[in-house]
């Protein structure tokens, strides 16, 4: 026994060492039961909720955003305590010294810093200004090493959302570590990493490593700072249920104060806090109603998170999401489920605090979950559409069973594995560029090698090739852009607080995407399946498609169409590794676009599939809205034969049917939601987001806002408000295939 | 013997035809063309030719999601094409799904109604009779003890009345194999399949049905 604060708990090795899934593995209660134990919200939180929303509903009022502190750059020291009510407030600590006052983070880039500022009204303050000067940030160093052809598939928006003026995100701190060991034992750990390293020769990569331990001590430093200010000293471990959530959540502050990532994702928390929970039940100190009532507190302050970000950046990110993801339930490895009553209590701050998009609360689904805690998230999806399923059946053999997902679909092991964020290549406007001849469709630029003009009937066979081609030019584009990104990234805006929450020897993988994977299938279908003839415009390049006959379209479970499908991913893949990545990073691919599907379209011609110039792609691995005719399971079919292996960063599917099409009563609808995620999961899909809604509440709410002023839906990976989005945004949500339309 | 058959679609995911998630067949093909259908497209005879053993196929690729729920055999009428759709049942069987059947009643083929695993009849009372076909289907459901789901489409001012509706009342209450009774609204979403295919909507003119109609016929019904 190290701690005393530890009493109560099982021995075992994390006891010696930092292993967090040593002590949930050994101390959890797995819950197989059912939500009836559930407590509602107490009069306090009721209390907290009006101040929530009067405040929520003000930054509404003033466009976006309540207020910004342009005097201080943002960081673990920079500003005072912040409260909603002092009094009132149970887990404390905000961004800044006020809830929903947005700080001030420059290393990414100076100029979004800026212009962030002004979008909103705001200046910001000569002091920052004058102490930037003279300091180099994330984006300069990018733009001192990107080429010219780098900068021009940038430009292009063939590769866009890169990360080179903003904070990467997708890391995930193990903020667990704070309330199980206290910071005090935490930085004695990388003491002695860096002590150990000291012994290497120094290497370029080893003195790296170097300078990171020491910012990462200093870090854990300040990250006890931050605590005091609140009055709390996490040097020990956390003694009881409220401290475990203090601690935790302090460290998740910390590295919301220090980088403005765009995904700051919370991890795998629940049921590690279920521990503290249960031992605080079972020796009488806490009662149901203050558990649900400390999950509510904690929760309150995830959803109140912010980060000041551009109108262009909000094209990309509909919303203004933070991605606080927080993955609940899934197996482990010995069989039981991870399952407890605080996975339970998660879900339930829905009902007690009103539906919203953050946390992104994830579900981990797996055949073995408990069929009570099915059909609970069935209700929860149908009643809030508010969260999201991925499939822990396929990441379990993966990533073990203490993996978290950070943004929509990224997996990694928590506190040992971490990614470079790589947005995405745009597939739909590479088979243009291919066209082309190199050429991109907009602005006539050469932006890829010169190759042949297609003329005339297309020809598959040519095409593939041709494509091909262009492919692995892209991809090694794409890899050594990413590079640059991320080796000035862990230059000039380190995610010193999050990595100190890592182990040393951390696993990295870089994270590459692809958009427009519905309209490229369907694309290479047509040429295929169907006649497809190129007509040019006078600028001499292809400025539409004359179709005749009809194709296959992925979405109908139609192996013909699915395949190309198939192919494509599997050969990008395939391409990328063909480039060596930053820090021998492995290389991984999503297919995901968040709300960039959008940005995505208006930025790319009319294509082979019909899809005229500048409308949407669909989000994500959608096929196109429309073009599934076959059934909700057709479509879920198609997307489930996208292979995991290949895109082991995710593959994003976003699902919407009206609540009649799921049944005529709630009983039905929860067993029928609930076959249909099991169905799904069970032929291998990895991801799904449910909307179980009326496209007509959506049409009203657009209209009359103030009628539905909580209206929350999943887009793409995460969940929004539907006021939040963009009018383009919103009107592609109207767009998209709600299956039980006739 | 490799069956064949003409069917319009399969739709995959439907939970409105019949227990949990279901595929549904529609065949082609129907000996009433009644005025409110909802799927004109079905009324030809013409169709796609689909052998057993591909639209088996098909149908196996939804096993993971319709193990609660199951196929249901619609169109069109299917009993027109009971011989394949007996095929069909059985063959499904041997892959662990069940399905069930929905039907206007007039063919009472022994065979089918004793393979399958329930019927759907939709009793079709809006001119005010029923045809003794309907009732002798019904007798051999009550013969061979098949479980019916009867269900009756409530066109506003047309079979919302007593006199109609005492129709439905006293079938239900003839028969025990009859296990559920369903009204279902008057639905006009398909008045654009009509226009497309260039044939007239027979019920054009009357109101869509409103849950305020069903509550009111189903308390007269309970009476």
């Amino acid at each position: 026994m190290k701690y005393e604060q530890w009493k109560g708990f099982k021995e075992g090795d994390y006891q010696n060492k930092i292993d967090v899934r040593d002590f949930i593995n050994l101390n959890y209660t797995p819950y197989e039961g059912d939500k009836s134990f559930l407590a509602g919200p107490t009069k306090r939180t009721k209390k907290v909720m009006e101040k929530v929303n009067a405040l929520l509903k003000k930054e509404l009022d003033k466009g976006g955003v309540l207020d910004v502190d342009t005097e201080h750059v943002s960081g673990l020291l920079a500003y005072d305590a912040g409260y909603i009510d002092k009094d009132l407030d149970i887990i404390v600590g905000f961004q800044t010294d006020e809830p929903l006052k947005r700080g001030v983070n420059p290393f990414g880039g100076m100029r979004m810093a800026r212009q962030s500022c002004e979008a909103y009204g705001y200046k910001l303050s000569d002091k920052i200004e004058e102490n930037f000067k003279y300091s180099t940030t994330h984006n300069d160093g990018v733009y001192s090493v990107y080429t010219d052809e780098m900068r021009a598939a940038r430009k292009a928006a063939i590769l866009t959302g890169l990360p080179d003026a903003y904070g990467r995100g997708r890391i995930i701190g193990d903020y667990r570590r704070v309330a199980l060991y206290g910071v005090d034992y935490l930085i004695e750990q990388k003491m002695a990493d860096k002590k150990r390293y000291g012994q290497n020769d120094m290497s370029e990569d080893n003195i790296r490593t170097l300078e990171e331990l020491h910012q990462q001590i200093q870090a854990l430093k300040d990250l006890k700072g931050m605590a005091l200010k609140y009055g709390y000293d996490i040097s020990q471990p956390a003694a009881n249920a409220k401290e475990a959530i203090q601690w935790l959540y302090f460290g998740y502050l910390a590295a919301i104060k220090e980088q403005n990532g765009a995904a700051m994702s919370l991890g795998r928390t629940s049921t590690f806090l279920d521990i503290y929970i249960q031992r605080d039940l079972d020796n009488g100190t806490l009662t149901e109603e203050q558990a649900q009532e400390l999950m509510d507190d904690f929760v309150i302050k995830l959803r109140l998170s912010r980060q000041l970000r551009t109108p262009e950046y909000n094209e990309l990110f509909g919303g203004d999401p933070t991605w606080t993801t927080e993955s609940v339930g899934g197996m482990g490895l010995d069989g039981r489920t991870l399952v407890t009553k605080n996975s339970y209590r998660m879900l339930n701050t829905l009902y007690t605090l009103g539906c919203a998009p953050e946390p992104n609360l994830t579900i981990l689904w797996s055949e073995k979950l408990p069929e009570n805690f099915k059909k609970f998230c069935a209700q929860v999806s149908i009643d809030t559409d508010s969260i999201q399923y991925e499939n822990d059946d396929l990441m379990r053999p993966v990533y073990g069973d203490d993996y978290a997902i950070a943004c929509c679909v990224s997996a990694m092991k928590v506190g040992k594995q971490m990614q470079f964020f790589g947005a995405r290549c745009n597939l739909a406007k590479l088979l243009l560029v291919t066209l082309n001849g190199g050429m991109d469709e907009y602005s006539g630029l050469q932006v890829a090698p010169k190759g042949k003009k297609f003329e005339g009937k297309l020809d598959f066979d040519e095409v593939m090739a041709a494509f091909n081609e262009y492919s692995k030019w892209m991809c090694r584009l794409y890899i050594n852009t990413l590079n640059v990104i991320h080796r000035m990234h862990d230059k000039y805006a380190y995610e010193k607080i999050q990595m100190a929450l890592h182990d040393t020897e951390v696993h990295r993988f870089m994270a590459c995407g692809v958009a427009g994977l519905s309209v490229i299938a369907d694309s290479l279908s047509a040429i295929k399946y169907a006649e497809v003839t190129p007509i040019y415009g006078d600028n001499g390049l292809i400025c539409d498609f004359d179709i005749k006959g009809d194709f296959p379209k992925y979405g109908n479970d139609d192996d013909r169409v699915d395949s190309i499908a198939v192919s494509v991913l599997e050969n990008f893949s395939k391409e990328l590794k063909n480039t060596p990545a930053y820090r021998g990073a492995e290389h991984t691919l999503s297919v995901l676009t968040i709300t960039s599907n959008v940005v995505y379209g208006k930025k790319t011609g009319s294509t082979p599939d019909g899809r005229k110039k500048g409308e949407p792609f669909a989000p994500g691995a959608n096929p196109l809205h429309g073009r599934e005719t076959s059934g909700a399971l057709a479509s879920l079919n198609s997307v489930a034969k996208l292979q995991y292996n290949c895109c082991r960063d995710g593959i994003s599917n976003t699902f919407s049917i009206l609540p009649n099409a799921l049944g005529d009563t709630k009983e039905k609808r929860i067993d029928n939601l609930a076959d249909m995620l099991g169905g799904y999961f069970k032929e291998g899909g990895h991801h799904l987001n449910v909307n179980v809604l009326d496209r007509a509440k959506l049409v009203e709410a657009m209209e009359n806002p103030a009628k539905y002023p909580n209206i929350t839906i999943r887009v793409s990976g995460y969940a929004v408000n539907f006021h939040k989005l963009s009018k383009d945004q919103q009107l592609e949500v109207l767009k998209r295939t709600y299956h039980g339309e006739l | 013997m490799n069956y064949k058959a003409r069917i319009d679609s399969v739709y995959n995911g439907s939970a409105v035809d019949g227990k949990g998630l279901r595929c549904v067949v529609f065949f082609t093909g129907c000996n009433m063309r009644c005025g409110f259908c909802h799927n004109p497209e079905t009324w030809t005879e013409k169709g796609n030719e689909i052998e057993l053993t591909e639209l088996v196929r098909k149908i196996k690729r939804y096993k993971n999601y319709i193990q609660n729920g199951g196929v249901t055999l619609s169109g069109g009428e299917p009993f027109l094409q009971a011989e394949f759709c007996t095929a069909l049942v059985n063959a499904l069987h041997v892959e662990g799904i069940s399905s069930i059947v929905e039907t206007n009643g007039l063919i009472a083929d022994e065979d089918l109604i004793n393979a399958c695993d329930g019927i759907r009849l939709d009793l079709k009372n809006q001119d005010g009779r029923v045809d003794s076909r309907v009732l002798a289907f019904l007798d051999k459901c009550e013969e061979l003890g098949k479980d019916v789901t009867l269900t009756n489409v409530l066109v506003p001012s047309l079979n919302d009345t007593p006199e109609k509706l005492n129709i439905v009342k006293n079938i239900k209450n003839k028969y025990s194999c009859i296990k559920e009774l369903k009204l279902l609204a008057f639905r006009k979403l398909c008045t654009g399949k009509y226009e497309r295919l260039k044939i007239p909507f027979p019920y054009e003119k009357y109101d869509e049905g409103t849950k305020k109609d069903l509550d009111k016929a189903y308390a007269f019904l309970k009476e």
